[in-house]
């Protein structure tokens, strides 16, 4: 059931084409859908700065107050934290946006894109895949 | 146990021998606590230029990224086929993999991997890599197409190191021989000697439990690797691998000959941690894939 009503609110958020960059790490492609996004808006309720994969759960309300525990997945500290992560960025209560590319399952998971704080701030930064590599410097797929 | 006992050996009498702060310092970055590292930075040793010296292989080494890399079978550096995609004549392989054995062919379908025509979400397989269990050799040099490694010389033994779960390799150069009747190692048993200017690697004694790569091609504790290493300037590290494993192939496994660039950063910390990557499965990926409540 709650899968269903997190696809549900999903799509009411808004389901879109986006342009993946790339497609960061173990089985992402097979697991989410890669060509499309979810916009969430919600409070973070745990940051989980980990190896090998960072996440961040968050609670999504909606309009009739019905509340979903999502959960979003990133790469790892190493990488994130030239984009501008760290242990520190996030705590419980934070109010965010997430952008992400939601399951194949219908489930309240996403694969992030990027997420949004509530002062503006956009992470991770653009353009940076670790080891000091740019993301410009590789070609496109 | 005997090779991480030799590695971790190792390891020990490096950070005695060498003055360098090579090993001594952990890089962090931007993003950690104020006054850590700059990734960027390099140790100094590594960083200066040195004369051009072809038995000196100590450098950080990585794969140039390239389109589809993560579908790319690096012994080859040839495209697989993939899903909803067709691949360009130019990236096919003739000569990748050689027929398998019905033990290998066996094998090879009994493996779930998120990579690749047979892939499935990671909740649903059974990827090694998924738990932290070890990825071994040689799949884990594979994965320096994002995550780099380097070769460290010291007397009687070379070093390699990969960032990707921080492997640690020992290719003794002592004279020894490759044992006869290995017990299986995760990362094998590796000796090197020089053949002009080509280091040449030969390893077995490899624990069959791992993969090749992450799409599931397996190989049996019978698997014989040579590895020839060659640096042809100062920045560019050439290497062909040859597998031969009569349990798992009918034919030699021979790999296309792939370029490392010299890379201008430092190996990080790139830990996958057994408990973390537990939480991770239980809060993320499991109920990505419907297995478990979110």
């Amino acid at each position: 059931m709650k899968p269903r009503l997190a696809a549900c609110f999903a799509s009411v958020l808004g389901v879109l084409l986006a342009v993946v960059p790339l497609l960061a790490h173990h089985g992402t492609g097979v697991a989410y859908e890669v060509d499309k996004e979810v916009t969430l808006k919600g409070t973070v309720t745990e940051w989980i700065w980990a190896n090998p994969h960072c996440a961040i759960l968050f609670d999504v309300t909606d309009d009739k107050g019905n509340v979903v525990h999502w959960g979003a997945e990133l790469g790892n500290p190493h990488s994130l934290s030239e984009a501008g992560l760290s242990k520190d960025v996030l705590k419980p209560g934070d109010k965010l946006t997430v952008v992400g590319h939601p399951s194949k399952s219908g489930a309240p998971r996403v694969s992030l894109e990027h997420f949004v704080l509530a002062d503006g701030r956009e992470l991770p930064e653009k353009g940076v895949k670790g080891n000091g590599v740019k993301l410009n410097d590789e070609p496109s797929q | 146990m005997r090779n991480r006992l030799v590695a971790s050996v190792g390891v020990l009498l490096v950070v005695g021998a060498c003055s360098s702060p090579l090993l001594a310092q952990t890089y962090g970055t931007k993003g950690y606590s104020p006054g850590a590292w700059k990734p960027e930075e390099l140790p100094k040793d590594l960083a200066k230029t040195k004369p051009f010296d072809p038995h000196d292989l100590s450098a950080v080494w990585s794969m140039p990224t390239k389109p589809g890399y993560f579908e790319r079978h690096s012994l080859n550096d040839k495209w697989l086929e993939i899903k909803d995609k067709s691949v360009p004549d130019q990236m096919k392989s003739d000569t990748y993999p050689p027929p398998m054995t019905p033990w290998g062919k066996a094998k090879f379908e009994a493996t779930k991997p998120s990579y690749g025509p047979r892939s499935v979400p990671p909740g649903e397989g059974n990827d090694e890599v998924s738990t932290c269990e070890p990825m071994g050799y040689p799949r884990d040099l594979w994965e320096a197409n994002l995550r780099p490694f380097e070769f460290i010389q010291i007397s009687g033994r070379v070093l390699q190191h990969m960032q990707f779960h921080d492997l640690w390799r020992t290719i003794w150069t002592d004279g020894r021989q490759l044992p006869k009747n290995p017990d299986p190692a995760w990362n094998g048993y590796a000796i090197g000697h020089w053949d002009g200017d080509t280091f040449v690697v030969e390893s077995n004694g490899y624990d069959d439990r791992t993969w090749l790569d992450h799409f599931g091609s397996p190989h049996s504790d019978q698997m014989y690797l040579v590895e020839r290493y060659k640096r042809v300037d100062a920045d560019h590290l050439e290497l062909q691998m040859t597998l031969t494993d009569p349990k798992t192939y009918t034919a030699p496994w021979v790999g296309d000959k792939i370029t490392f660039d010299r890379a201008k950063v430092a190996i990080f910390e790139e830990i996958c941690a057994p408990s973390e990557e537990s939480n991770f499965n239980d809060k993320i990926r499991d109920p990505a894939v419907g297995k478990a409540q979110p």
